[in-house]
């Protein structure tokens, strides 16, 4: 039976249900935290700010909770509208107009492709909702099964921001005020993960084993690529976008390795697989956000985003370098906190389907993991860069030497986050059956009661690798304790404050600290094949020995927009202007068109029925 | 016979209009057509005497015979262009296009009527020749007043088509067409006058300066 009007309107599972945690775990923090980030602005523009904040993350809950296509779509560009209207809430600035339009551009072909796959369902179906789709969706033909995963993973990827589609992503989320990057960056690009596990893992079943494996490539370039842009980037927000487009990938490992496993029969693993990546999601959506919101901080204190102009932040504002540097740990994925425990859990995931498989698959497996474990080491490597050069050494610049902590609503903002990020580490025991839980019933596992937490709040996943990052925490804390312990009360050494040695040039300012462009000069060379850097010298001489001024610029190429958009653009731009010239403004030519459109039917007609 | 012989009339009509080089011409061409509308709605009135096609025929010789050429006579007089349409198309190819789209007709017409309704075949011809040729004397010249006469050409072909192959339309549509087109004709005039006073001509290939 066709009906236009859906008869589902919610959709309340266990998926729906994480995702709204999600959303409100972010949102809360962040709109605690904008009270103090929007004080400077004016009454109207703050109260513009709330009413758009809030529609967004109301927007993002019903997209969660929606139960048939058609509403889906409509929250779903509700969401994209909002949020572009808080990526240029800066008008004035030309930089956000134009990262804006980008956004607007890239989201709405996504929402194009997701358009075409649910009018192919709906065609399919003859009902928006989900249950019918679902039903409908087994029964239909494999050709048009693909083409629907083909539409649908297109279009959310744009919405991701999974590489070569994240063109938009480093764009827009700086320029976006930074209670909104946390938002875009913690909870709107997860919204497109939500639908591609509602839609391929729910709705479409898992498929044949291709989509996974296609979901897999994808994740594992977005990863690469994500984390060596954000190498490479020295602008503050930038920087944490490019690492969105990184930990974007690692979830989609999750979500890809979870329908690979369920197609070649290993529900376990892909139960697992799944619950990583949910994990890491939750974990990535506290920790991006945290991160986001001290970066807000950071800009709102200093007025720069430039991390060669920032240093010594630490002195000044020791809270918001406090909350950076857990953001930091725990998205480097150092024990005890959260990012640890999911990407643990992702390398056991794909170390049993290791195990498990055979031929071929084993060895894709092993690439996969071995792209995490080379994201994960560049991660740390980045935020190395990120802390040191942004908090530690002293102040490159007026304005970082003249910042001030920030208010108690940002702290407040910020400190929920961190301890949430501690938490989900800590607590991984707690936190892990549940997830598991939501995994297994996305899947259609039979899971049994939600397990209690094991001894020493442990994670057993699988076999017989368990870790405790609640031993962890209290033997790293004991260890502290006992270290403490003995350099203050029993060692004898004395201390004794010194400058840094200088090799006799007792003149050291700022200008000689390392700069995050040399901390990077070795991963650019390192992957220099990919980012293909050059570099602009200019020196004006006076004479051979004497050089009145030297410019030195290093810079890597964007391959993606060299080699992807700017063609593309090109070729567009290229038929407009082709198409133009039919466009000439006489109106006797206007007239002529319809003359002749009308006298050619009049002659085919003719000649067709003599 | 006597239909056949207005029929030819309205062709021929037609013809002047698309090779008039002047606007007056033009008026006086489009005048002549529309008598042979009416003697020919007249004739058809008289065969079958319907009281309704009798008033059709009285409102198209006092429309579009007498009242519309008499007002866009009085524009012309009243805004004093010169007489010239600006052809983009000559004369004589201007009629060797017309006798082109004549025969595209035929060839058409041929394929939805059977040889045998000799009459209604050639009003179908006629018809369809007058809509096309009014279509091209609208896409061939600059003057805004070509395209009004242009218009009310194509209009009459269908007022034709409607009367030869159908019968005629029901009568209040009749009515309302008549209304529309006489109103039609008015505001163009007023408009007609105001681009005048305003720009100075009535040239519809100057209009390519407002293109962005």
């Amino acid at each position: 039976m066709t009906t236009f009007f859906p008869q589902q309107l919610f959709y309340l599972d266990p998926l729906a249900i994480f995702f709204l945690a999600v959303i409100g775990l972010v949102s809360l923090p962040s709109a605690v935290f904008s009270v103090g980030y929007l004080r400077s602005e004016s009454p109207a523009r703050r109260a513009l700010a709330w009413v758009l904040f809030l529609a967004f993350a109301l927007s993002m809950c019903l997209v969660v909770v929606s139960g048939n296509l058609f509403s889906f779509l409509v929250f779903w560009e509700l969401m994209s509208l909002f949020s572009y209207f808080l990526v240029v809430f800066d008008h004035t600035h030309e930089k956000s107009v134009r990262a804006g339009t980008v956004y607007f551009v890239m989201t709405h072909i996504g929402t194009a492709l997701i358009m075409a796959a649910f009018l192919i369902l709906y065609a399919q179906a003859g009902s928006f909702d989900f249950t019918a789709v679902k039903q409908a969706a087994s029964a239909m033909p494999g050709s048009a099964r693909n083409i629907v995963f083909l539409l649908l993973f297109l279009g959310f990827a744009a919405k991701a921001g999974v590489a070569p589609l994240h063109i938009w992503l480093p764009l827009a989320h700086p320029q976006a005020p930074s209670h909104i990057s946390s938002m875009m960056s913690g909870v709107m690009i997860k919204i497109a993960v939500y639908g591609m596990a509602r839609f391929f893992i729910l709705c479409l079943g898992t498929g044949p084993a291709w989509w996974g494996g296609c979901i897999l490539a994808f994740a594992v370039v977005s990863c690469l690529i994500g984390v060596i842009y954000a190498l490479m980037d020295h602008d503050l927000k930038r920087l944490l976008a490019y690492h969105s487009v990184e930990n974007i990938g690692i979830i989609l490992l999750g979500v890809g390795a979870a329908m690979f496993f369920t197609s070649k029969g290993m529900p376990a693993e892909a139960a697992l697989a799944l619950c990583a990546g949910l994990y890491h999601l939750i974990n990535h959506a506290l920790f991006k956000a945290l991160l986001f919101l001290c970066s807000g901080s950071v800009v709102k204190a200093t007025g720069i985003r430039d991390m060669e102009k920032m240093g010594g932040l630490i002195k000044v504002m020791p809270w918001t370098a406090g909350f950076f540097l857990v953001g930091a740990m725990g998205i480097s994925a150092l024990p005890p906190l959260n990012g640890f425990v999911s990407e643990w859990l992702m390398f056991q995931s794909f170390f049993a389907g290791i195990i498990n498989s055979f031929g071929g698959v084993k060895l894709y497996m092993v690439l996969c993991a071995a792209a995490l474990a080379l994201t994960s080491g560049l991660a740390a490597a980045c935020f190395v860069k990120a802390f040191g050069i942004t908090f530690l050494a002293l102040p490159r610049s007026r304005r970082a030497q003249d910042a001030h902590e920030v208010s108690l609503s940002m702290k407040l903002g910020m400190g929920f986050l961190a301890a949430m990020v501690v938490l989900f580490g800590v607590g991984a025991g707690v936190v892990f059956p549940l997830i598991m839980r939501v995994a297994q019933e996305t899947l259609g596992i039979p899971g049994g009661p939600v397990a209690l937490p094991t001894r020493l709040l442990a994670v057993a996943p699988v076999g017989q690798a368990s870790i405790s990052p609640f031993l962890m925490t209290a033997v790293l804390g004991l260890t502290a304790l006992a270290a403490f312990i003995w350099f203050r009360f029993v060692s004898r050494r004395k201390k004794s404050t010194y400058n840094t040695w200088d090799c006799g040039y007792y003149d050291l300012d700022s200008r000689n600290e390392y700069t995050a462009t040399a901390f990077s000069k070795k991963f650019r060379f390192a992957f220099s094949f990919f980012l293909l850097p050059y570099r602009k010298v200019d020196k004006i001489r006076e004479s051979f020995y004497h050089v009145r001024s030297f410019t030195y610029e290093t810079h890597t190429t964007a391959v993606f927009e060299k080699h992807i958009y700017k063609p593309l653009l090109g070729l567009i731009y290229g038929m407009a202007l082709r198409m133009r010239k039919l466009q000439p403004g006489s109106i006797n030519l206007y007239i002529l068109y319809i003359f002749l459109a009308l006298v050619i039917l009049i002659g085919i007609t003719g000649v067709l029925n003599p | 016979m006597g239909l056949a012989l207005i029929l030819g009339g309205f062709l021929v009509a037609t013809f002047l209009m698309v090779v008039a080089k002047r606007i007056t011409a033009l008026i006086a061409a489009f005048r002549l057509q529309s008598l042979c509308l009416f003697l020919y709605v007249f004739g058809m009135a008289l065969t079958q005497k319907h009281f309704e096609l009798f008033v059709v025929s009285a409102l198209v010789l006092v429309l579009k015979a007498v009242l519309i050429p008499f007002l866009l006579a009085r524009i012309v007089r009243r805004i004093k262009v010169e007489e010239d349409l600006g052809l983009i198309v000559n004369p004589q190819v201007s009629l060797a296009v017309a006798l082109l789209l004549t025969y595209l007709s035929y060839v058409f017409a041929r394929s939805i009527i059977v040889p045998q309704e000799a009459l209604r075949l050639a009003s179908f011809v006629v018809s369809l020749a007058a809509f096309c040729a009014g279509f091209f004397i609208m896409a061939s010249r600059m003057k805004a007043l070509a395209q009004v006469l242009g218009l009310l050409a194509m209009e009459n072909g269908i007022f034709l088509a409607a009367a030869a192959i159908a019968g005629g339309m029901p009568f209040f549509a009749e009515l309302a067409l008549f209304f529309d087109i006489f109103i039609f004709v008015i505001i163009i005039e007023l408009f007609v006058y105001k681009v005048n006073r305003l720009f100075t001509h009535i040239d519809t290939s100057k209009m390519d300066s407002l293109k962005g």
